[in-house]
């Protein structure tokens, strides 16, 4: 039974820290249609940002957050401005691409190219630990856990009851018709860049709290991201929550059950999971289902 | 667009891959080129080459795949991987005709490690039968991750030699290892075989889009509805495709791994993975010729920036510790990126929009 309740709270726990970065994709994607893969990638680059500033440069946490908080901002003007601005009215496949390459490629390679590329250690949060009955976590764990809950309900309240949030939903179904009937296309695709960059910079401080701060990091948190926005359905803010406890259970209770006899079955539970889902809902739990027409 | 004066009367012509006598010409001034570059060539452009070919005959399956059937497909190099790892595991763990003849083994892996590509590659084209688009390029992701996972697995290390892979002995036919009747394990040999390969995977591909099932992928790529209201059976010639895709797969991944003599799973990564995709966005989807294009400007940019200009970076910023591959990836990213931004359709579409501005010369304006 001990066993069984720390597998259960390491997963959802572990979960808290998906829906943080499923998030941010489902943010970009409900705005845009663009399935953000870059995601990751940016979130090492901000990773290795927040550390250079602290670390090397020695800034107290306050001006670094600042900082941060102003980089990822241009960062996602940039991104849009000069990337996904030209490709408006493209397929879905063309910018899937594009943010495979951008996520991949260019902007780890970037990171690695100013900070090096080798692992680095960033305290932001208090370590420590903290003993419920049988089961033990850490500090870290437990912040990302409430931080993505908090950012969870913020993203589902904007897109309920704001008036941005109902003009993302909009452009998000048909840009063309909403650019006629007087919506800003344009800053409406830049504000959900600078949103989801932001939520990648939550992402950057907290994984680069829990693991060291490392290249791989990124691509990491993507593929771990994926079957979480897959099962939730790609415009569900709620299912991206519900899968990300989903696939952290899994992973977890992979990794105490099966684990013994299959070792390493923990890091293909994510891919198993993406492959099942994939064949059997593609369109996810919470996902609308598209009607093909002629 | 045919060159002035000459035109098709007969359906043959219509559909034949080489036009006029001046085609014939060049391309056989080309592959005797190609043939005779190990007397004047350097071994390291030799090495490159080589690779190149290789890396073309994979492309070409992705261009089956993606280029006429319009299935992305995003773990095409662990493909590649699960070819050349069925000739290791089978040439180091069996030999069926003994020590003597374990040059007819090796050899008869080649098929056999095509169609181990294949059928792994149908496996994971299943999705396909609910899924398209991008739903079905990140099935094909987790494919690269769960390959290259098994390649790595412990648990199989006794099969597939886990981190360390697997080493294999250099390619000759006939007589013995120590006397080989043809040795191909020199570098000039090794690279004739290689263009023989791609050649031949060339003239396939090229084919196989004049043929009904190549046609029906172009049909299922311009549209499915229409495709299948047409009487294709959509999932039998996706499926189709991505055997036949990963077939090729497996070829280079019998080559490749008789290149290196050795086998291991890093060398089976998603980052080639995306290579192979932009090398398809820079020659343009859907032609045999802009593999080639997009292959050979890929590779060339990535032979420029390591040997060229990252050195030279270096020297003017030693400040910045320049990581020699790093730089080349955010270069080759961002090329592909420009070209997918810039120029959708290829270099192969530039090159054909210079031929026609040559050809009409005075009058190019009729070519808008």
């Amino acid at each position: 039974m001990d066993t069984f309740l720390r597998a259960f709270t390491e997963g959802i726990l572990l979960g808290g820290v998906y829906a943080l970065i499923a998030l941010g994709v489902v943010m970009v994607f409900k705005a845009s249609k663009v399935f953000n893969l870059a995601h990751g990638g940016i979130l090492v680059f901000l990773a290795y940002f927040t550390w250079w500033l602290l670390v090397p440069k020695g800034l107290p946490l306050w001006l670094a957050l600042l900082m941060l908080i102003l980089v990822s901002i241009l960062f996602g003007l940039t991104l849009d401005r000069f990337i996904f601005r030209p490709l408006i009215g493209q397929t879905m496949l063309v910018t899937f691409i594009i943010t495979l390459v951008l996520g991949f490629t260019v902007i780890p390679g970037l990171a690695t190219l100013f900070w090096g590329g080798s692992p680095q250690v960033m305290h932001v949060f208090p370590s420590g630990s903290m003993t419920v009955g049988p089961v033990t976590f850490s500090y870290t764990f437990l912040f990302s856990f409430i931080i993505a809950t908090a950012l969870f309900l913020i993203f589902v309240f904007y897109f309920r009851y704001t008036k941005t949030g109902l003009l993302m939903r909009c452009v998000s179904e048909d840009n063309l018709i909403s650019q006629s009937l007087g919506i800003n296309v344009k800053w409406i695709f830049a504000l959900s860049w600078v949103v989801g960059c932001l939520s990648a910079a939550i992402g950057a401080i907290l994984l680069g709290t829990m693991f060291a701060v490392n290249s791989e990091l990124g691509g990491l948190a993507i593929i771990h991201a994926l079957p979480v926005v897959l099962l939730g359905g790609l415009e569900s803010v709620p299912g991206a929550f519900i899968g990300a406890l989903f696939v952290g259970l899994a992973e977890t209770f992979a990794g105490t059950y099966v684990d013994p006899y299959v070792s390493g079955f923990r890091e293909l539970m994510p891919y198993i999971l993406m492959v099942l889902i994939l064949m059997l809902r593609p369109h996810g739990l919470f996902g609308l289902k598209r009607i093909e027409r002629i | 667009m045919l060159p002035g004066g000459v035109f098709n009367t007969k359906y043959e012509s219509d559909v034949a891959i080489l036009r006029t006598k001046t085609q014939w010409f060049l391309l056989a001034l080309g592959v005797i080129f190609l043939f005779l570059l190990p007397l004047f060539a350097p071994d390291y452009w030799l090495s490159q080459l080589t690779s190149l070919a290789i890396v073309i005959v994979a492309v070409l399956g992705l261009h089956v795949l993606t280029g006429l059937c319009g299935q992305i497909s995003i773990g095409h190099r662990a493909f590649v991987g699960v070819g050349a790892y069925a000739v290791a595991i089978l040439t180091t763990r069996y030999e069926p005709f003994g020590a003597g003849l374990a040059w007819v083994w090796t050899w008869l892996c080649l098929p056999i490690s095509a169609l181990a590509a294949g059928l792994v590659g149908l496996i994971f084209g299943l999705p396909c039968f609910k899924l398209k688009g991008f739903y079905l390029a990140i099935s094909t992701l987790a494919a690269s991750y769960i390959i290259v996972w098994v390649f790595k697995y412990e648990g199989f290390s006794s099969v597939t030699g886990g981190f360390i892979g697997l080493p294999l002995d250099p390619l000759y036919i006939g007589g013995t290892s120590e006397e080989p009747f043809i040795d191909l394990s020199s570098r000039s040999a090794f690279y004739c075989l290689a263009v023989a390969v791609m050649i031949l995977a060339a003239f396939l591909a090229k084919n196989l889009q004049r043929t009904s099932v190549g046609r029906a992928f172009v049909a299922i790529r311009d549209n499915e509805l229409a495709a299948e209201v047409s009487g294709i059976s959509i999932f039998r010639y996706k499926m189709m495709a991505f055997f036949i895709g990963c077939l090729f797969a497996g070829v280079a991944g019998w080559l490749w791994a008789n290149s290196q003599l050795r086998v291991n799973p890093n060398q089976f990564s998603l980052l080639d993975s995306i290579w192979y995709v932009g090398m398809l966005i820079i020659g343009g989807w859907g032609s045999t010729s802009g593999v080639f294009f997009g292959a050979t400007f890929l590779k060339l940019l990535e032979i420029g920036m390591t040997d060229y200009i990252t050195p030279w970076l270096g020297d003017m910023l030693p400040s910045i510790k320049l990581q020699v591959h790093v730089a080349t990836n955010i270069v080759q990213g961002l090329v592909i990126i420009l070209f997918m931004m810039l120029a959708p359709r290829g270099l192969y579409y530039l090159w054909e929009r210079l031929k026609i501005y040559y050809r009409l010369h005075p009058y190019a304006y009729w070519a808008r």
